[in-house]
């Protein structure tokens, strides 16, 4: 057979370059096709950051860039929260921040003087590049197949698990916390592996990028130590582990305590005190291995091994009794939620009315990751054939990140790493196997002599495929499904994943597409028309909106570090207007911000989020805001005309059916999110006026009335107004008092 | 019982005497029970919440008799007594008077019904109407049930009726039984492995069991069993025509039988993927092979494709498909 020029390229010493050449080539493909998959909201839409938090983030990148790296460390933000304001430098994660500053500044000194917002929304996708290479390096380490780790960094790049957090635009912790959480996991598989101080150095280093990044870093701190745990348990303790577990963990705890956000957390709450303790046993153990080695006697060794069991018992003891007596704090409440699945909901109203907090249904697995999540399972049981440490790892990590995509939704973004993981390894083994073209004894498969060790299905010798036909059959199906990945992650992105949350797009009938643009409307209308320094009241998913948009100072924002603040606001919105008033002039409200979506049947809006208002003003006032008064006798939710007193005196009602029924022919009004036809006499507001109301009447505006010039209280002044004869004040009940608590 | 019909009767003497009395009917009634709370019947009921009075008297209107099947007074008995316990032994401002009395529907038909209670438990504190706390507005307040709950949301609740000052903790006796026989159990496991380890660790080190613990974890959590578990789901819901619904409509909802169905569907697919890597290179019949081959590679073309079949029912408008279905 002679030999063909594919054949030079593909033998030898200039076969492998060629083959690194290639990899280059494939990963550069990978890169560039997992940032355009995420550029679709810019295409369709404009350059601009998309949904909530990310607001706050580039508002936060703007502060940094304009005024130096210590002005920010010290930045009070009296813009927010109104009037206790927060101390932002201390209660962020510098890290995205930190890095896209940088980005700026290095392209400045290259002069390309690039705008920080255009940075702002590309860093997404830009690190998504980068995470598919972290992938396939990490990928790498696992399978000795070249192709696994080029599968999985394909599968990373575009499956919707990750472009749901990391779209252009979604400038959010996550756009950088994903990459470093893979490869700060390399990085420990590689010190694991070589037992080399500097890997686990580096580990340590990434780990503090990742702490400065991203809350979701206790992953890591648990994972690792845990990790550690079980080889300690399998009995595999080796002077490897010892030296990358201890270089990680005192380097890494460093460093992770520079940022100010986390200062002492590491050594005083119990998120952290399992890679404390990991770090107390493996001295322990690796004293006992010190000892054995000197000392044989059968005795001996077994009063060892007891002494260490027992003062590891006592160790743990002084844990618990550490963190009873409160000197170790107990677990975060975010992180408790994750375990008692029933406490949030209970105890932390505001952490269970997240929908990203939510459990997770099957269709959403199978959305988010298509044909990976049932080759998913298949990795993690070929990943027991050779089980060697770094298996043991992604066995670990398999179980316990969908445990946590299973409870929470936002989480199905740390499962997403380990499924392309696993999912390549078993397709890379499929393909390989299949696509070897020389039939007969195959040399790679290890034949399995420890047969009580290995697996049951590993135990045969493996002989490979030997028909063509099958061969043909097995990779045609395996494209197919490829293929199909593809077009669903593409579908998947474009469908769901792409819309920036504050531009909303719907199709007409006649299928051209109508851009409601609502939310900036009223944010720049705030912008230009508001003195600069007016309070705005919303419920707090607005709050870095209207920071971030309209520049105006606002009383809680999507931080919720003070649930009672937003409680306060809760219950003046779901309150009686003389009850309401007073708490907002007491908190200087000049203007009311609510989003109704009733006229265009927009389901997110306040009256639908509208419960979890009054429960959370219920936990903090359980006898003045009762939930069980907004549900009729019948434990119905209504909106209509069957709408409990309480709901339709309630503030919030008011304010979003003010005036609605004008809209409609006497009686007609509907609304179409609730499906409800609504009183044909809307509510009166007396306490409030309507100061703009967006196209769509999306977001409607009030303005707080001064108090009254002739002294009256307001609904008798605009009871007044309207023509109304003045009630008998015999017919009172009792002198009405303004109510101030 | 002969010893409280007797002070009952002797009670029920008191209020004819003059009222400067009441002082003296705290006192009776806190003699009565020093920890516990009071057990009342209909006369000691109106004695207690009659008007003057210079305590806030909380009682709870219950029936924990097995024939009303009241579970939730039934559940509520010993928590409440947890709280009585927990004012009486602790240290409170001395002019703050609190009893606790427990009525039963079988001693008190009558007080239930001049307070026309349809439901029970009832929990009413009734202000003092004299004295350093009496309120103007003497009606008794009323703490509904609406379901299980514990002692220290009630005690929360008491104490908000109460006046502000300190008040004594909720304090849970230690449970030593549950601790000893913690420790028990623990040293018997520690024994029974040491004992059998030889028979046990080769059971424990076997990697075929850990692998199927590890799959079926990881399947059971991505069938999204964790949403049943949170949000309670039913298990599975009829059609309105007399059959089964398998299927829950819409994207965020799923039946308890549905996440079976899904798991069932992700370990036919992984297993066949399983089987096509690693069971079938290694057969060494060519022929069988082959035909291994095909019935795996047509099982997990089958299986995907109702997969998806069955995704697209859940969310409408997606797009793509496999042949068979």
């Amino acid at each position: 057979m002679a030999e063909s020029p594919v054949d030079v390229l593909l033998k030898g010493s200039s076969g492998r370059s060629a083959r690194g050449l290639l990899r280059i080539i494939i990963l550069v493909t990978i890169a560039a096709a997992a940032v355009s998959s995420r550029l679709f909201s810019v295409i369709r839409f404009e350059s601009i950051i998309h949904e909530f938090d990310p607001w706050f983030n580039f508002r936060a990148t703007k502060y940094l860039v304009q005024n130096g790296f210590y002005d920010f460390w010290d930045w009070f933000d009296d813009r927010t929260w109104h009037p206790l304001g927060r101390v932002t430098g201390g209660t962020l994660y510098p890290g995205l921040m930190v890095t896209s500053g940088v980005i700026y500044h290095v392209l400045r000194f290259l002069t390309l003087p690039v705008d920080i917002r255009n940075i702002c929304v590309l860093l997404a996708p830009g690190f998504s590049g980068l995470t598919a290479f972290a992938m396939y390096l990490l990928t790498n380490e696992m399978s000795s197949s070249p192709s696994a780790g080029l599968l999985a960094a394909a599968f990373m790049g575009i499956t919707p698990g990750y472009i749901s957090r990391s779209v252009a635009g979604s400038y959010d912790n996550e756009a950088i916390a994903i990459f470093l959480l893979v490869f700060t996991f390399f990085l420990w598989i590689k010190a694991v592996k070589n037992g080399s101080i500097m890997w686990g150095a580096l580990a340590a280093l990434f780990y503090g990028y990742m702490v400065s990044a991203w809350g979701g870093y206790v992953f890591i701190t648990n994972l690792i130590p845990l990790h550690v745990f079980v080889l300690l348990c399998m009995g595999r303790y080796s002077s490897r582990l010892y030296i990358s577990y201890t270089t990680w963990y005192a380097l890494g705890t460093l460093a992770s305590m520079q940022i100010p956000f986390v200062g002492f957390l590491p050594i005083r709450n119990s998120d952290h005190m399992s890679a404390l303790g990991v770090f107390g046993l493996l001295q322990l153990v690796a004293f006992a291995e010190f000892v054995r080695s000197f000392i044989p006697g059968k005795q001996f060794q077994r009063l060892l091994t007891a002494s260490i069991i027992l003062t590891t018992g006592l160790a743990f003891a002084g844990l618990v009794v550490l963190s009873m007596s409160g000197v170790i704090a107990p677990w975060s409440g975010r992180f408790y939620s994750l375990w008692d699945t029933g406490y949030a909901k209970i105890h932390i109203p505001i952490i269970a009315s997240v929908s990203e907090h939510q459990p997770t249904a099957w269709p959403s697995f199978f959305f988010d990751l298509n044909f990976l999540i049932w080759l998913f399972p298949a990795g993690v049981y070929i990943c027991f054939r050779d089980l060697k440490d770094e298996h043991v790892f992604v066995i670990i990590y398999a179980v316990l990140a969908s445990y946590f995509a299973g409870v929470m939704v936002r989480l199905m973004l740390t499962l997403t790493p380990i499924v392309c993981v696993a999912a390549a390894l078993v397709l890379s083994y499929i393909l390989d196997t299949y696509l070897k073209t020389s039939p007969g004894p195959v040399t790679r498969g290890r034949s399995n002599d420890e047969s009580s060790e290995g697996l049951r299905s590993a135990r045969s010798p493996e002989v490979g495929i030997t028909s063509y036909f099958s061969k043909a059959v097995t990779t045609s199906a395996a494209i197919v499904y490829l293929l199909l990945f593809v077009a669903h992650c593409t579908w998947v992105t474009s469908n769901a994943y792409s819309s920036p949350s504050v531009v909303l797009a719907s199709r007409m009938p006649d299928g051209s597409q109508f851009i409601i643009d609502d939310y900036r409307e009223a944010y720049y209308w705030l912008r230009q028309n508001t003195p600069a320094n007016s309070k705005i009241m919303s419920w707090w998913d607005y709050g870095y909106q209207i920071g971030g948009m309209a520049d105006r100072p606002t009383l809680v924002d999507n931080n919720t570090w003070n649930n009672t603040h937003i409680a306060t606001v809760g219950k003046a919105m779901s309150s009686r207007e003389e009850v309401s008033y007073p708490i907002l002039r007491q908190h200087d409200v000049d203007y009311v911000l609510v989003v109704f979506g009733g006229l265009l049947g927009y389901s997110g809006d306040d009256i639908n989020k509208f419960l979890w208002m009054v429960r959370i003003a219920e936990g903090i006032w359980p006898d003045q805001v009762k939930e069980r008064d907004f549900f009729t006798p019948r434990g119905e939710y209504r909106v209509d005309d069957q709408a409990t007193p309480t709901m339709r005196n309630s503030l919030m009602y008011k304010m979003s059916y003010h005036n609605f029924n004008k809209l409609f022919p006497m009686g007609q009004a509907t609304d179409r999110v609730r499906g409800a036809k609504l009183p044909a006499e809307g509510p009166q507001l007396s306490t409030l006026e309507e100061a703009f109301t967006s196209e769509n009447w999306i977001i409607r505006i009030y303005k707080v009335k001064d108090l009254d010039n002739l002294g009256r209280d307001h609904s008798n002044a605009v009871a007044f107004d309207r023509g109304n004869k003045r009630k008998k004040a015999s017919k009172k009940k009792g002198p009405r008092v303004l109510r101030s608590e | 019982m002969k010893l409280l019909a007797l002070i009952t009767s002797l009670l029920y003497l008191i209020p004819t005497a003059p009222a400067a009395s009441y002082t003296d009917k705290f006192k009776q009634y806190q003699s009565l029970s020093r920890l516990a709370p009071i057990q009342l019947d209909d006369l000691s009921y109106d004695d207690i919440t009659s008007k003057p009075r210079d305590y806030f008297a909380t009682v709870i209107l219950t029936a924990t008799e097995a024939r009303f099947g009241c579970v939730l007074c039934r559940d509520f008995q010993p928590e409440y007594d947890l709280i009585a316990r927990s004012w009486n032994r602790g240290t409170k401002p001395d002019d703050l008077r609190v009893l606790f009395g427990i009525l039963d529907f079988r001693n008190g038909k009558a007080a239930f019904q001049k307070l026309m209670l349809q439901t029970a438990p009832v929990l009413l504190v009734f202000p003092p109407t004299v004295g350093p706390y009496a309120r103007v507005d003497d009606s008794p307040l009323r703490f509904d049930f609406s379901g299980p709950i514990s002692a220290d949301q009630v005690y929360a609740w008491i104490s908000r009726q109460l006046p502000d000052g300190p008040k004594p903790p909720l304090v849970r006796p230690i449970k030593y039984m549950r601790i000893v026989s913690g420790i028990t159990i623990l040293m018997a496991v520690v024994t029974l492995f040491t004992v059998l380890s030889p028979y046990v660790l080769p059971v424990v080190r076997n990697r075929n069991l850990w692998a199927a613990f590890s799959l079926i974890a990881v399947l059971l959590f991505t069938s999204g069993h964790m949403f049943n578990h949170i949000r309670k789901v039913p298990y599975v819901v009829g059609d309105g025509r007399g059959g089964i619904s398998y299927f829950a409509g819409g994207f965020s909802n799923q039946f308890g039988m549905e996440t079976q169905i899904v798991a069932a569907i992700y370990a036919v697919l992984s297993f066949s993927a399983i089987a096509l890597a690693m069971k079938v290179p290694r057969i060494a019949d060519n022929k069988s092979q082959q035909v291994a081959v095909v019935i795996w590679g047509a099982v997990l073309l089958g299986t995907y494709s109702f997969l998806l079949s069955v995704f697209r029912a859940k969310n409408g408008g997606y797009p793509f498909f496999l042949p068979p279905f």
